[in-house]
């Protein structure tokens, strides 16, 4: 049996952690960007990696726009919760409220019509919540933030591309989505631009938030056909030269991951998610044994 | 590129020497708000309970703040998207005689015109850097803490040096972003072009 207690605190730490300590990956991604750029973009980039470094040591949140909170559960098929999920989900959203009243999450989920603010970031399905059933006896909390910058100003959005444009109609869409998304560093670039690729426009738009937030940054579809897209468009989008901010570099990207599904005759669904440059995300793995934290991007693994 | 040190209250000389790509360090009293306040003073009526002469700079930013012993403790800090604000851009500039905003992003073509009119600019950061800063905002007050709640109540500082910000929108109606549209445009269809479409290619309009 899973505890309560044990849930609770595998919440607490994913968010602290998602929130605060931003992941090896993304400071890779900062260095290699930082090497490649010249003057003023150089000089942005390395102002915010030594702000995110302070945010490791100091503990404090990495932007104070701490985003939706999005949580990714991966639930083993044997594990056994405490007050079964219904609790789990009750737990997180407690530890949704003492994280904000901490300092470590803003008062930033509001109602959508009167902009009633409950000052907890807990409402009418939010936090988020996506399930994965995957065999084993734990269960795996990520906590993704997904900031308000690149989800408002078009850095997520869908487009039915016809059969008859292919591969070139969705090239062109992706492209000329993330160039009107980062203008003028809207989307805080560089981004990691998510795509889906196939189902209907929500899972396609499913698949490319989970792309871009929770699969290692500059890792590839293990498809060769996809991985070379992914490439192709990762080179071209980074000709553009929109850079840190949308101030001018060599890095508007620092990767492209796309996911798909099958589709339907009619059509292909193209879905793009932008995560910014502060990509937060943590996972804690709670077990009968207690939690671990988890180092590294696990979503995607045995796709 | 020139580096400015200027202080508030801004005199409109200070502010029309700015040129597009300049850097800039603010100090000086200065304001803080976003959608609500415009909102609750241009939609609603209110009126500003606060003079803002001597702190003729507004920064568009929803802090993170925590009340520590009867005192605000500032935990994170960086400009939000000014873009969202335009509807209500160019009569904050004349209502509050702002010389500067401070915000991500830039703002649009009818705040740009009162900027270039009454002599105001628009600076923004160029990284997410809230750590960095801590140490050069102290926190005077709050105001419409009750009505507006933490985020979008309008936060009253003292900034030390607080910068670098880069000048995007100047007093003589340039803008800094407008002026890399071409070459984005041209480096797109370079791009396309790379990745195999051909010249005419024109997508299929399915809605």
């Amino acid at each position: 049996m899973i505890t309560k207690d044990c849930l609770k605190k595998a919440a607490l730490l994913a968010i602290k952690r998602g929130a605060t300590y931003i992941a090896d990956d993304v400071f890779d991604a900062f260095e290699r960007a930082i090497a490649i750029e010249d003057g003023a973009a150089a000089n942005g980039l390395s102002r915010t990696l030594e702000s995110l470094k302070i945010s490791r040591e100091k503990e404090l949140p990495a932007c104070p726009d701490t985003g939706w909170p999005l949580f990714f559960l991966k639930v083993g098929n044997e594990a056994m919760l405490e007050g079964g999920l219904l609790a789990l989900e009750e737990l997180i959203k407690d530890a949704v409220r003492e994280c904000t009243t901490a300092g470590i999450l803003r008062k930033t989920m509001k109602h959508p019509l009167t902009g009633y603010d409950p000052g907890d970031n807990v409402g009418e399905n939010v936090p988020g919540f996506t399930y994965r059933f995957v065999p084993g006896n734990a269960v795996e909390i990520t906590y993704a933030a997904k900031g308000g910058g690149s989800e408002v100003f078009g850095g997520t959005r869908h487009r039915m591309i016809a059969f008859s444009d292919g591969v070139n109609g969705i090239k062109q869409f992706i492209i000329d989505a993330f160039a009107a998304s980062a203008r003028a560093g809207a989307v805080c670039p560089p981004g990691i631009l998510g795509v889906g690729i196939g189902g209907t426009a929500n899972i396609a738009a499913n698949l490319a938030k989970e792309a871009a937030c929770l699969r290692k940054i500059g890792s590839h579809h293990p498809d060769p056909m996809f991985a070379e897209l992914e490439s192709q468009l990762c080179e071209g989008i980074n000709s553009l030269g929109i850079g840190h901010m949308g101030a001018g570099g060599r890095t508007s990207v620092f990767a492209v991951h796309i996911e798909y599904a099958y589709t339907h005759i009619a059509g292909v669904a193209v879905a793009t998610s932008t995560n910014c440059c502060v990509a937060r995300r943590a996972t804690v793995r709670a077990g009968e044994n207690g939690i671990q934290l988890m180092d590294g991007a696990y979503w995607f693994d045995g796709r | 590129m020139a580096v400015y040190h200027l202080k508030t209250p801004l005199a409109e000389q200070d502010v029309r020497q700015l040129k597009i790509g300049d850097t800039v360090y603010l100090s000086g009293r200065v304001f803080t708000g976003r959608s609500r306040i415009h909102r609750y003073i241009f939609d609603e009526g209110n009126s500003l309970p606060f003079s803002v002469e001597s702190a003729n700079a507004m920064i568009h930013v929803g802090p993170i703040v925590t009340r520590r012993g009867g005192k605000w403790n500032l935990v994170s800090f960086m400009p939000t998207s000014s873009l969202r604000f335009e509807k209500w851009g160019a009569a904050s500039v004349e209502a509050w005689k702002l010389r500067m905003i401070v915000g991500k992003t830039t703002m649009g073509k009818k705040t740009m015109e009162m900027m270039r009119s009454f002599g105001c600019v628009h600076v923004s950061p160029q990284s997410v850097s809230p750590n960095l800063w801590l140490n050069s905002i102290e926190i005077l007050g709050v105001e419409l803490f009750e009505e507006l709640g933490s985020i979008e109540a309008s936060w009253q500082l003292k900034l030390d040096e607080l910068g670098p910000f880069i000048v995007d929108i100047d007093a003589m109606g340039n803008n800094l972003f407008e002026t890399m549209d071409e070459s984005i445009g041209k480096a797109r269809d370079a791009a396309l072009e790379k990745m195999g479409l051909p010249e005419d290619f024109s997508p299929t309009r399915l809605y």
